[in-house]
């Protein structure tokens, strides 16, 4: 049977309308971009440092913190870093798992691009980290939109774990989500 | 309940040694652990006088005085100091009986009231560890999840089903 070319409908591979970012490490020189989300309340209300109060602090935070991280990457788009992924491997015998969090510049947020991120993270740890199983992910059960990010991204809904961590004085429940090298994961299924 | 009359917590001594190497030898016990069996009555005393004796929440479970069983509580730090980690074990001999859930409704109960801040008292059981998953559910625990490939134990990566208990959470009796 002879297909009509312009009959084929066009291709509903959400994928493709994600942006293009790139990941790369993170420079000092970076500090004036990593400031704009770093010192926005609105980007760090669901993470345990507080907004970054001075240039000075984002600096050393940077030198401190970040360049020395074993996997830190600056997300970017057109090349202008836009937000921060980072994966902390387990220690020891817990090597073959890692956790990751993200944050993006609020100016950013609602495009898909934490998504692609997420994306091109897991693609690049799991080459780089051959003996890597799971990457695990939590988000406060009053962040839906980063719950959203991480089932785009093909990470599982494991469960709900209440008062899981402390944040900002107060303990917090928590959605902890998980995608595993050899799968299954949620774009499995 | 009979068993929690007959169930106490202790800290533990080394003059526990024996009772210890009982259930810390038992492949049976150590079946669904990280740790391996001991073999060496001398590793087991320095584990006893390193780790167990100095250990701010260690506790021998014990029937009539005497140990028949340990139970422990990994108090979280910095970020996760709201939350402990409960473990457990008990020698065969005295399984079936409702001491070891006893004794974690009786830990769950002292250390909401020793350890301030602690608000989450959490366990991690194997997926075919069914007998524990039991324990856990009769002692009022919520049955959160399963973390998938979440710990290596004899050389293979396991699921894990997470449990909790929130010190608002009524205590089952």
């Amino acid at each position: 049977m002879q297909t009509d070319s312009s009959a084929v409908p066009p291709n509903h591979d959400h994928r493709k309308q994600e942006p293009e970012i790139t990941l790369r490490p993170f420079d000092l020189s970076d500090v004036g971009a990593f400031m704009t989300w770093a010192s926005d309340p609105r980007v760090t209300r669901f993470q345990r440092r507080g907004p970054c109060t001075s240039e000075e602090d984002a600096r050393r935070y940077l030198a401190d913190h970040v360049l020395p991280h074993p996997w830190y990457r600056a997300i970017c788009v057109d090349g202008r870093p836009v937000g921060s992924i980072n994966a902390k491997p387990g220690q020891g015998e817990e090597r073959f798992k890692a956790s990751i969090a993200y944050r993006l510049a609020y100016q950013h947020w609602g495009r898909g691009i934490a998504t692609a991120a997420l994306r091109a993270a897991v693609s690049s740890l799991l080459e780089e980290w051959p003996h890597l199983e799971r990457l695990e992910a939590i988000a406060e059960v009053e962040n839906p939109a980063s719950q959203r990010v991480l089932e785009k991204a093909g990470f599982l809904r494991e469960g709900l774990l209440r008062k899981y961590v402390m944040l900002h004085g107060k303990s917090r429940d928590v959605v902890m989500y998980s995608l595993l090298a050899t799968g299954p994961n949620s774009d499995d299924i | 309940m009979a068993e929690e009359r007959e169930i106490t917590l202790r800290r533990f001594d080394l003059s526990d040694l024996d009772d210890y190497m009982v259930w810390a030898s038992d492949d049976r016990v150590t079946a669904f652990c990280r740790w391996d069996s001991y073999t060496d009555k001398e590793d087991l005393r320095r584990y006893m006088r390193e780790t167990v004796l100095p250990h701010p929440w260690f506790r021998a479970i014990c029937l009539g005085g005497r140990p028949i069983g340990a139970l422990s509580v990994e108090l979280g730090v910095g970020c996760d100091c709201c939350k402990g980690e409960l473990g457990y074990v008990l020698a065969t001999a005295h399984w079936g009986r409702g001491y070891a859930t006893a004794a974690v409704k009786m830990a769950v109960r002292s250390v909401f009231q020793e350890v301030e801040g602690l608000e989450r008292v959490e366990a991690l059981v194997d997926v075919d560890n069914k007998g524990s998953q039991r324990v856990l559910e009769k002692a009022g625990f919520v049955r959160e999840g399963v973390l998938r490939k979440s710990m290596v134990s004899k050389g293979r990566t396991r699921d894990l089903v997470m449990f909790s208990f929130i010190s608002t959470d009524a205590s089952v009796d």
